[in-house]
């Protein structure tokens, strides 16, 4: 191996934010030209940042990068494309207004700034045709299907005559079907002789596509292997360094009656079309049920919808018994609905005190017939809030954004458990969190299912749907594809639903 | 009626073209991200340093010259607090506004010890047509000039490579840097570009137009060449469209006081007032009618920070 | 050691010690109170910094202009509280809808909607109480019509502001020129009728007039609904963070027509209690009113959109307006000075993060 050309040399890579926090601390990072190289981690572990310095968008504080032997000092992405490297980011960067052509056009012009757009045009035909991938040129982006958008990504760096290819956790957006497609398409290049690197959390595609991996962990270079000689438990292992405990202590439990009915359901999304189909299902007390689906399918305009913050079109949904379905997401609070939305942007209000942010939801709790506020009574709950939840705060008046996103889901989760509702609604709980804040969320949501709580657990992550819940759906395209107790799913079987793969 | 009509043609172009101006130049900064409510400062402080320069050279080139200067100072002052300072750009415009109306006014009693006008300065002759015996329409070369720049500012911004990355800036600002277009740099000088635009029309007010620097010279026409870029839906040759009508409706509100009182005699000094409301309202009335056809640039008034 | 490493020994050792803990709880509880300040004496600053500068440049000696301002400026206490009451009332109209995230430029019209009707339904009935609410409604009304357009028609509250502003203002000059002008005096409306106007009364500090007392009133009514009421609350979150007023179960509507309708009513009972308690009439130029919309944004900033906060700057600035006045009586410097210093402080206070960026421009510029 000593004898192939290598495309990049990172050495000694330290990152320090003004702030004191070390996101790399002396990484070295090497990937030979023509491979395809994963770039593992969980989050937060530095996988990103690397990448980001590699690109030129950020400076490294201390380290060495060659590109194909050359020593380089990047002053930001206009450097690195000059050199050769392309990055597809987690969120696109295309003009969602523009057309193909004219995003394509604008990424070009910034390497050869003479050329029109019939040069464009040119161009992308013969480099669809040389790989196969396909785009429809004139349409405006944001009207195209998430894959598609991603292959207008991976064709933009390739127009800039990208050698390595730089891939951000490219199929968190994907269904499966699209997943597979990718990979094909990651193979042609291979085969073209461009480098690529994938970054990615996900044990399964490493296994799959790539050839070599680096482990990184807490910004710590872990260790660089050949795919094929290890496992996924190998890997896994590097990542976390403890034995992961797949399963969490779950208690078998009879569920209740339905608490929570939802009939025939359709919602519009932002743009006025149906994001969800007809959907019906019952929640029961002492019961989680777990949608699965890849993100975009209607999850949260179904979530919304359930908690009264968007309309519903056709429908109804039942609280014990009582139509809901016209009631606003106050009223619908005061009955014992809770709602724990998947962003934290919207869930609370960063420049408002813990205080505030308790009464955002349980404002009917403090509030006198002559609407005043009862600031002594709103203190009571969010002092129990951070009591059962653990929250790590300097005081219950700063205001939230000087906390920890772990902390801060806490308060989301928190101020919705101590109403006691009894229908619980929550979306993405862990996302983005530490493990540590991750396993006290997940045994919060089984402790709330043994005290006979009905809950709706909306995630993309198939692990913790597998480990938390009683019954599991799968939602695509805005329709539930199945539902079922978790035994008589497979991860397979998982993914054919949440790719649309009707079964016969 | 035919006489009435070139007259009001003439008018017309006389009110459309600071309209026209300034409208253009704040589609160029608002195509980019940016929102410069201080137009009507920069009408004022435009207008004001012609009639100064005007008054004390004698050469309106100057003073025209000199207000366009002016222009692009302010441009640079907001494009700098806007863009690299990242300012709340509405507070920017307003703070700026007061800025200009409290500077203007105190530099005029300070020169010339009036609190309403200034003298009257020399202005650059207009051209006039002759369309028929008696009646000529006049119109300036600075009306002429702003027309054409509106076509040309048309052709920049969708025919060619840096107009589309201009745009880009202002429809998400992320996928633009990370084409590699600067977008602070782009945004900056389109903000001073705009404001250039802008100080044109002011010194236009002066030297093209009245003739003097007045308290009201601009009352609020700054304004409604912010709502002509609206009414536009940011497409340059719509703001000739726009600024003819928003500037017939101006010049109605002179035109038909004087006509009324030629007509049919007595003075409306009391009523004259009622009669200036009138591009005000129909300004409110177009905007309340265009309002729901129109595709605002997705990023506008969004500072962008780099992570 | 180089610098940069001793600056990443410290990071780790601080990190470690959680010292940074410490220090956080610290700076986290008076952290936004500080900047707060800061920002405020730094605009303040830049303001007066650049008038001096100007002044210089006109020939005047800016000592002594300064020196005079503040000495008459602040010298009469009765006089300073009663001219500071429109500015309060115009800077709540600002502040109430800014809080919601609303931007009311239309305090102007609001204020002399206020002012007019306030002085019509006093003249024909004698009944100051009965004015001041006509003008709280009148004021009202005009910015419940504002966020109207914007909610239902999607109008820029801007410019429909800027509109209605103009129009107001030339309907009114027709209004006092053409029908309720004073026969006697000339370029004037018709008066108050003396038995209406709001006395003044006597205090340790002098003669303060009744305006001032109920302007500070309405100042705190509008704290308490702010703060201490469920209005208020929904007004703020929606103003944050519209995304968690949805969330929440508010409709975001409720918050734009609520909070206009408020700030119009505090304009125009600005209006109301300038023309029955101090002014008694409005001149035909319209020069008592002129203006007072826009400077309550600046003053609106300065006090942070707190209606405390207003009270105090709109004091301070009422100083200056005095001050100026008397800078021109004794040296011939135009007074329009203080519109200009208001100016450049909005500027300055537009941007907030000036202060944190060019810190941390100047943490880069040492890290390279």
């Amino acid at each position: 191996m000593s004898d192939r050309e290598i495309a990049i040399e990172m050495r000694g890579i330290h990152k320090i934010y003004p702030d004191g926090v070390i996101a790399l601390r002396d990484v070295d990072f090497i990937v030979y030209k023509g491979e395809i190289h994963g770039l593992l981690g969980e989050n937060g572990a530095g996988k990103t940042t690397l990448m980001r310095i590699l690109y030129g968008e950020i400076k490294a504080t201390r380290g060495i990068i060659k590109i194909f032997g050359k020593r380089v000092k990047f002053h930001g992405p206009w450097d690195a494309i000059r050199h050769g490297i392309g990055m597809v980011y987690q969120h696109f960067t295309l003009v969602p207004t523009f057309t193909v052509e004219e995003n394509l056009y604008l990424s070009y012009v910034s390497i050869e700034p003479k050329a029109t757009i019939d040069d464009v045009r040119e161009k992308v035909k013969k480099l669809m045709d040389e790989l196969g991938l396909k785009v429809p040129l004139n349409a405006v982006v944001e009207t195209l299907p998430v894959g598609v958008q991603q292959r207008v990504e991976i064709i933009k760096t390739l127009l800039r005559n990208a050698r390595i290819l730089i891939l951000d956790e490219p199929t968190s957006v994907l269904t499966p079907i699209e997943t597979k497609e990718l990979f094909n398409a990651l193979r042609k290049l291979k085969e073209a002789g461009i480098t690529i690197i994938f970054i990615t959390h996900k044990l399964r595609e490493v296994k799959e596509i790539t050839d070599r991996v680096t482990v990184l962990r807490r910004g710590r270079h872990v260790g660089t292997v050949v795919t094929d000689k290890v496992t996924q438990k190998d890997l896994a292992r590097m990542m976390v360094e403890r034995e992961v405990v797949f399963k969490i202590e779950k208690k078998p439990k009879e569920p209740g009656e339905p608490v929570f009915i939802v009939k025939d359901l359709w919602v519009r999304d932002d743009r006025g079309l149906m994001a969800v189909k007809g959907v019906s299902f019952e929640l029961r007390k002492g019961e989680i049920l777990g949608l699965a689906g890849v993100q975009g399918n209607g999850q949260r305009e179904l979530a919304e919808a359930l908690a009264g913050v968007r309309i519903v079109e056709r429908g109804k949904i039942y609280l014990y018994g009582k139509d809901i379905t016209r009631l606003p997401a106050s009223r619908r609070y005061s009955l014992g609905l809770a709602y724990v939305p998947d962003s934290r942007r919207v869930g609370l209000i960063f420049d408002m005190n813990i205080i505030e942010n308790t009464v955002l939801t349980n404002m009917y709790r403090v509030i006198t017939r002559t609407r005043r506020i009862k600031w002594g009574a709103a203190s009571k709950y969010a002092n129990e809030v951070i009591d059962k939840l653990e929250v790590i705060a300097p005081g219950i008046t700063s205001p939230i954004k000087y906390l920890s996103g772990g902390n801060q889901q806490k308060i989301m989760v928190g101020r919705e458990i101590i109403r006691e509702p009894t229908v619980f609604i929550v979306a993405e709980p862990t996302r983005g969190l530490d493990v540590a804040a991750t396993e006290f969320i997940r045994k919060t949501l089984l402790a709330l299912r043994d005290q006979d709580k009905a809950i709706l657990l909306i995630s993309t992550d198939l692990d913790e749907i597998m480990q938390l819940s009683d019954r599991i759906a799968v939602i695509y395209e805005g329709k539930i594809m199945a539902i079922g107790k978790p035994e008589e799913f497979t991860l397979e079987r998982l993914g054919l639903l949440m790719g649309g793969v009707v079964e016969s | 009626m035919i006489e009435d009509a070139i007259n009001m043609l003439s008018n017309t172009l006389t009110t459309m073209t600071p309209l026209v101006l300034a409208g253009v130049g704040e589609i160029i900064t608002e195509r980019s991200g940016v929102v410069n409510i201080g137009l009507e400062g920069i009408f004022i402080l435009s207008s004001f340093t012609a009639a100064v320069v005007t008054f004390y050279t004698g050469n309106p080139y100057y003073g025209l010259f000199i207000g366009i200067l002016v222009g692009t100072l302010s441009g640079i002052l907001h494009g700098f607090v806007s863009v690299y300072l990242r300012g709340d750009q509405i507070i920017a415009g307003v703070g700026y506004n007061s800025l200009a109306y409290g500077l203007s006014l105190m530099m005029m009693i300070a020169l010339w010890q009036n609190y309403g006008q200034s003298p009257k300065v020399e202005k650059i002759p207009s051209l006039a047509i002759q369309v028929t015996e008696g009646s000529t329409i006049i119109i300036s070369p600075i009306t002429i000039l702003a027309i054409l720049i509106a076509i040309g500012v048309w052709w920049w911004l969708f025919k060619t490579s840096s107009g589309l990355k201009l745009r880009a800036c202002g429809e998400d600002p992320r996928a633009a840097e990370a084409m590699g277009v600067n977008v602070f740099r782009t945004r900056f000088y389109a903000t001073v570009l705009g404001a250039t635009l802008t100080g044109i029309g002011g010194a236009y007010l002066v030297v093209g137009w009245i003739g003097q620097f007045t308290k009201f010279i601009s009352a609020g026409r700054g304004f409604i060449a912010l709502a002509n870029v609206a009414f536009s839906n940011w497409n340059p040759l719509m703001a000739i469209v726009g600024g003819f009508v928003f500037g017939f409706f101006d010049a109605l509100s002179i035109y038909l006081p004087i006509k009324l009182q030629s007509e049919f005699g007595g003075i409306f000094t009391a009523e004259a007032n009622l009669f200036r409301t009138i591009p005000y309202v129909a300004t409110l009335v177009i905007v309340a009618i265009i309002m729901k056809k129109i595709k605002t640039p997705r990023a506008l008034g969004k500072p962008y920070i780099k992570e | 050691m180089s610098p940069k490493e001793i600056k990443y020994k410290l990071a780790l050792f601080t990190r470690k010690t959680r010292l940074t803990f410490i220090i956080e709880k610290i700076r986290v509880k008076y952290v936004d109170y500080l900047t707060a300040a800061l920002e405020i004496i730094l605009s303040a600053t830049v303001g007066f910094l650049i008038a001096a500068i100007l002044l210089y440049f006109m020939g005047y000696d800016p000592y002594e202009v300064f020196s005079i301002l503040f000495r008459y400026g602040y010298g009469n206490i009765g006089y300073l509280l009663s001219k500071s009451v429109p500015y309060i009332m115009t800077a709540m109209a600002f502040s109430i809808p800014s809080l919601a995230g609303v931007f009311n430029i239309g305090g102007e019209s609001q204020l002399y909607v206020g002012a007019f009707v306030a002085l019509l339904v006093t003249y024909y009935t004698v009944n100051p109480v009965l004015g001041l609410l006509a003008g709280i409604v009148a004021g009202g009304g005009l910015g419940l019509f504002i966020s109207i357009l914007r909610v239902y028609r999607n109008i820029n509250e801007v410019i429909a502001a800027i509109m209605i502003n103009w129009t107001i203002y030339f309907l009114m000059v027709y209004l006092i020129t053409g029908i309720f002008y004073d026969p006697k005096i000339p370029h004037q409306s018709i008066q108050v009728p003396k038995s209406a106007w709001l006395g003044e009364f006597l205090s340790p500090w002098g003669r303060i007039k009744v305006s001032f007392v109920l302007a500070v009133i309405g100042a705190l009514v509008i704290y308490y609904i702010l703060y201490y009421t469920n209005l208020g609350y929904l007004l703020r979150v929606s103003g944050l963070s519209p995304l968690s007023a949805r969330y929440a179960g508010y409709n975001p509507k409720k918050a734009v027509l609520y909070s206009m309708l408020l700030g119009g009513a505090m304009a125009g009972l600005g209006g109301a209690l300038l023309i029955i308690g101090d002014v008694h009439n409005i001149d035909s130029t319209m020069s008592t009113l002129y203006g007072l919309g826009f400077t309550g944004i600046g003053i609106g900033l300065l006090g942070r959109n707190h209606p405390i906060g207003i009270i105090f700057a709109a004091i301070f600035f009422s100083g200056l307006m005095i001050g100026g006045q008397w800078v021109e009586l004794k040296t011939g410097a135009p007074p329009q000075l203080t519109d200009t210093i208001i100016g450049i402080i909005v500027i300055a206070l537009a941007i907030p993060y000036a202060y944190r960026m060019l810190i941390s421009m100047i943490r880069r510029w040492r890290m390279k």
